[in-house]
């Protein structure tokens, strides 16, 4: 029987190189980490089968527990005012009628451009309780008598590693709610315009309900994304009872800096779990309202 | 239609080829690698023979080495070598940053493309000094180029079984640095004898950081940190772990006491070492007496010279010394013994002299420090010798084995009882967070 159907094989040649690269670098990296997750290894020795004990100590591991509300919580604190001040300024710029709004689309999205941890020492330096701006500017304001030591106070430490985080993504989830600002068809508004809906009424009728697939996308990628929170919040230190050391840092703690490469990939099974489980979460939660 | 065929068949290949040529480079690089130590290890050996005949004329040693450092001043050392012994070639690869511990292990792991002759930090020397990777020194006759050292230095360097395994040439000693005229104004003198008699106890400096607050009217301090007496105490007492044990020297408790007395009575301002504020103070003198290393003068502001002649340095209670680079030969190393002179070279008196004049790195050969003791003057110091009261420190330092856990426990100590001293806290509580910090990182500790 003759097909029509060309079944060389070349092809795979041509998508070869992806398998090949991503299994160099991401699947083999990920099951070695599973691998050792299983052993004890310090690096200088040779490894020893443990069994499970490394996730047995990872489910008494306080500290553990404690990165995660410390990510959990960093994590809100950024996400809520980052969606807020991007999708009010996606709105305001996508207007037709706003002058320069090329420029200032350019300009929010410059924090994205600089690297993390230029960003974390920036706001450490900032922040400094003695030397910092920012005390300067609210003493001489007269908001403050005196230089309030920030990194001392596991609130304000929080919400300045929130605030870097913020201040980075947000002008790059503005161009995203651009994006989707403009893919709703222009046909839909002026049958707004035709039957009189106020300008309210369209945004929360129409550009709201049509942007939810982009809101869904901004969401889930900042989800996984806010819960890898690592370099910015390295820069600037654990906090004061660690409060602001996250999931990531506390990986690269156990297993960079002490050297218990085991119990570090453990714990990157642990933060794998935590982040699947919140993204699962979001999936749901969004699809509920459908 | 052939052809065509051909031409994607080729072109597919081709693109799957030169992905796994990218992702081979290293490998390739490694063989090259390894076979220059191969070269070298006929030289090598030729150069042995030719140190261990009699009359051993250094002079017609040969080979390549091959040096991983994250320090700099490594390239000088190695350029003073090929001076010295113009058949061989030293290649520096600097990896700067923190990063380099992680490159060094698992490069040593992989056993490919591994150096002759690898630095170790102290902040992390006790984690490798018992390892495999690391080539036992003594056998090679190093203890004798380590019988002059200042105790310490060489502790460092000694491996649990009592084994040099790495060597350092240069001590880190620190000391209270003050500007002259500051010192004159709040202190009464700018003679470090008299200056290092006034701080000798923590009950001197309470009470005399307290007059300088009150005379300044709160503006200067006497001293930076509270924290700096972490620095002062964290090698003069007994180690962190003993016999698997985790053992809080009590001392460490009369410490964190006058830590408190210190930050209640303002005798600090609160700078923690090199902060923005804390290289501030050391210029303009906000605070009297800063600690710090002698080879910090870096953060001196010495534009057009206006430093030279501006600093003195005095005696701190207890004698500290912050950091060190230790020099380990690879026990794998197909060129130990040209490592080995190499190591040699930076131990000895000749290298040390020209490195404690050319960069100020203070020596860590005893020899070195005594020979120059009443000469050596540095710009910033103006006529004081400055040898003098690092040199009275260092000597009368214990010397301490390094282990896997000293540092890493330090360093909570120090997070731990720091936060404990901004708060106020009590010492028992202090205590009890620390321990569950330990006991976190280190499961296999014994705590009670």
């Amino acid at each position: 029987m003759n097909t029509k159907v060309n079944k060389s094989y070349y092809g795979y040649f041509f998508i070869a190189p992806f398998f090949v690269g991503f299994t160099v670098f991401g699947l083999v990296p990920i099951l070695y980490t599973l691998y050792l997750s299983f052993m004890k290894w310090d690096g200088f020795t040779d490894p020893v089968y443990v069994g499970l004990a490394n996730y047995s100590r990872l489910l008494q591991d306080s500290f553990f527990y404690q990165t995660i509300g410390n990510t959990l919580i960093i994590w809100i604190l950024s996400i809520v005012p980052q969606l807020i001040l991007a999708l009010l300024l996606a709105l305001i710029l996508n207007e037709k009628f706003v002058r320069g709004k090329h420029f200032f689309r350019a300009v929010y999205f410059f924090p994205h451009i600089v690297t993390p941890v230029t960003l974390g020492v920036m706001f450490s330096l900032l922040f400094d309780w003695q030397t910092g701006s920012v005390n300067k500017l609210l003493m001489s304001v007269g908001i403050l008598q005196e230089p309030f030591n920030w990194f001392n106070s596991p609130l304000w430490s929080r919400i300045i590693v929130a605030l870097v985080t913020c201040w980075q993504y947000f002008g790059f989830n503005m161009i995203v709610f651009i994006a989707g600002l403009q893919a709703i068809p222009e046909t839909v508004y002026e049958a707004a315009e035709v039957d009189g809906a106020t300008r309210t009424q369209i945004a929360l009728k129409i550009t709201l309900p049509l942007l939810r697939p982009v809101f869904l996308f901004t969401f889930i990628t900042s989800v996984i994304g806010g819960l890898q929170l690592f370099d910015s919040a390295l820069m600037l230190g654990a906090g004061p009872e660690n409060s602001t050391r996250t999931m990531v840092m506390y990986l690269y703690e156990t297993a960079f800096k002490n050297f218990d490469y085991s119990y570090g990939s453990a714990v990157a099974f642990g933060i794998f779990a935590v982040v699947m489980f919140f993204t699962a979460v979001t999936a749901r939660a969004s699809k509920l309202k459908e | 239609m052939n052809l065509k065929k051909w031409f994607v068949a080729t072109l597919a290949i081709m693109m799957v080829v030169s992905l796994l040529a990218a992702c081979g480079g290293k490998s390739g690089d490694g063989a090259q690698d390894s076979a220059g130590n191969t070269n070298s290890e006929t030289s090598g050996d030729t150069s042995g023979d030719t140190s261990g005949a009699p009359g051993g004329e250094t002079g017609e040693l040969k080979g390549n080495l091959v040096i991983w450092t994250f320090f700099d001043q490594v390239n000088e050392m190695a350029k003073k070598f090929e001076e010295k012994h113009p058949g061989v070639k030293v290649e520096v690869k600097m990896f700067p940053g923190d990063q380099y511990q992680t490159k060094l292990l698992t490069a040593l792991q992989s056993g490919r493309d591994v150096p002759d002759i690898f630095d170790l930090e102290r902040a992390y020397i006790g984690k490798f000094i018992d390892s495999p990777f690391v080539a036992d020194l003594s056998a090679m006759g190093a203890d004798e180029l380590v019988q002059n050292y200042i105790p310490y230095v060489k502790e460092l360097g000694v491996s649990a079984d009592g084994k040099v395994r790495a060597i350092s040439d240069h001590s880190s000693p620190g000391g209270f640095w003050y500007i002259r005229e500051n010192a004159k104004k709040y202190l009464g003198t700018d003679d470090p004898d008299e200056i290092s008699a006034m701080v000798d106890s923590w009950d001197k400096i309470i009470e005399l950081g307290q007059k300088v607050y009150a005379e300044s009217g709160g503006k200067v301090h006497l001293i930076a940190n509270a924290g700096d007496v972490f620095d002062m105490a964290a090698y003069n007492v007994e180690p962190w772990v003993k016999d698997g044990k985790l053992n809080i020297d009590p001392k460490w408790q009369e410490y964190y006491e006058v830590q408190k007395e210190i930050r209640n009575n303002n005798v600090d301002a609160k700078l923690p070492f090199m902060s923005a504020g804390w290289g501030n103070a050391l210029n303009d003198g906000s605070v009297v007496l800063v600690s710090m290393p002698a080879w910090a003068g870096f953060m001196v502001d010495n534009k057009d010279d206006k430093a030279v002649g501006k600093y003195g340095v005095a005696k701190t209670p207890l004698g500290f010394y912050v950091g060190g680079t230790y020099r380990a030969i690879y026990e794998k190393s197909e060129n130990k013994e040209l490592a080995y002179e190499f190591i040699k070279y930076i131990a000895s008196p000749e290298w040390q002299e020209y490195n404690l004049n050319k960069t100020g790195n203070m020596p860590g050969n005893a020899e070195v420090y005594e020979k120059n003791l009443d000469t050596f003057k540095s710009p910033m110091f103006g006529d004081q010798n400055i040898l003098k009261p690092y040199y009275e420190m260092v000597k009368a330092m214990p010397g301490l084995k390094a282990d896997k856990y000293g540092e890493d426990i330090l360093s909570k100590w120090r997070k731990v009882a720091g936060e404990g001293i901004t708060n106020n806290t009590p010492y028992e509580d202090v205590v009890a967070a620390f321990k569950k910090e330990v006991k976190n990182a280190f499961p296999e500790l014994q705590i009670d």
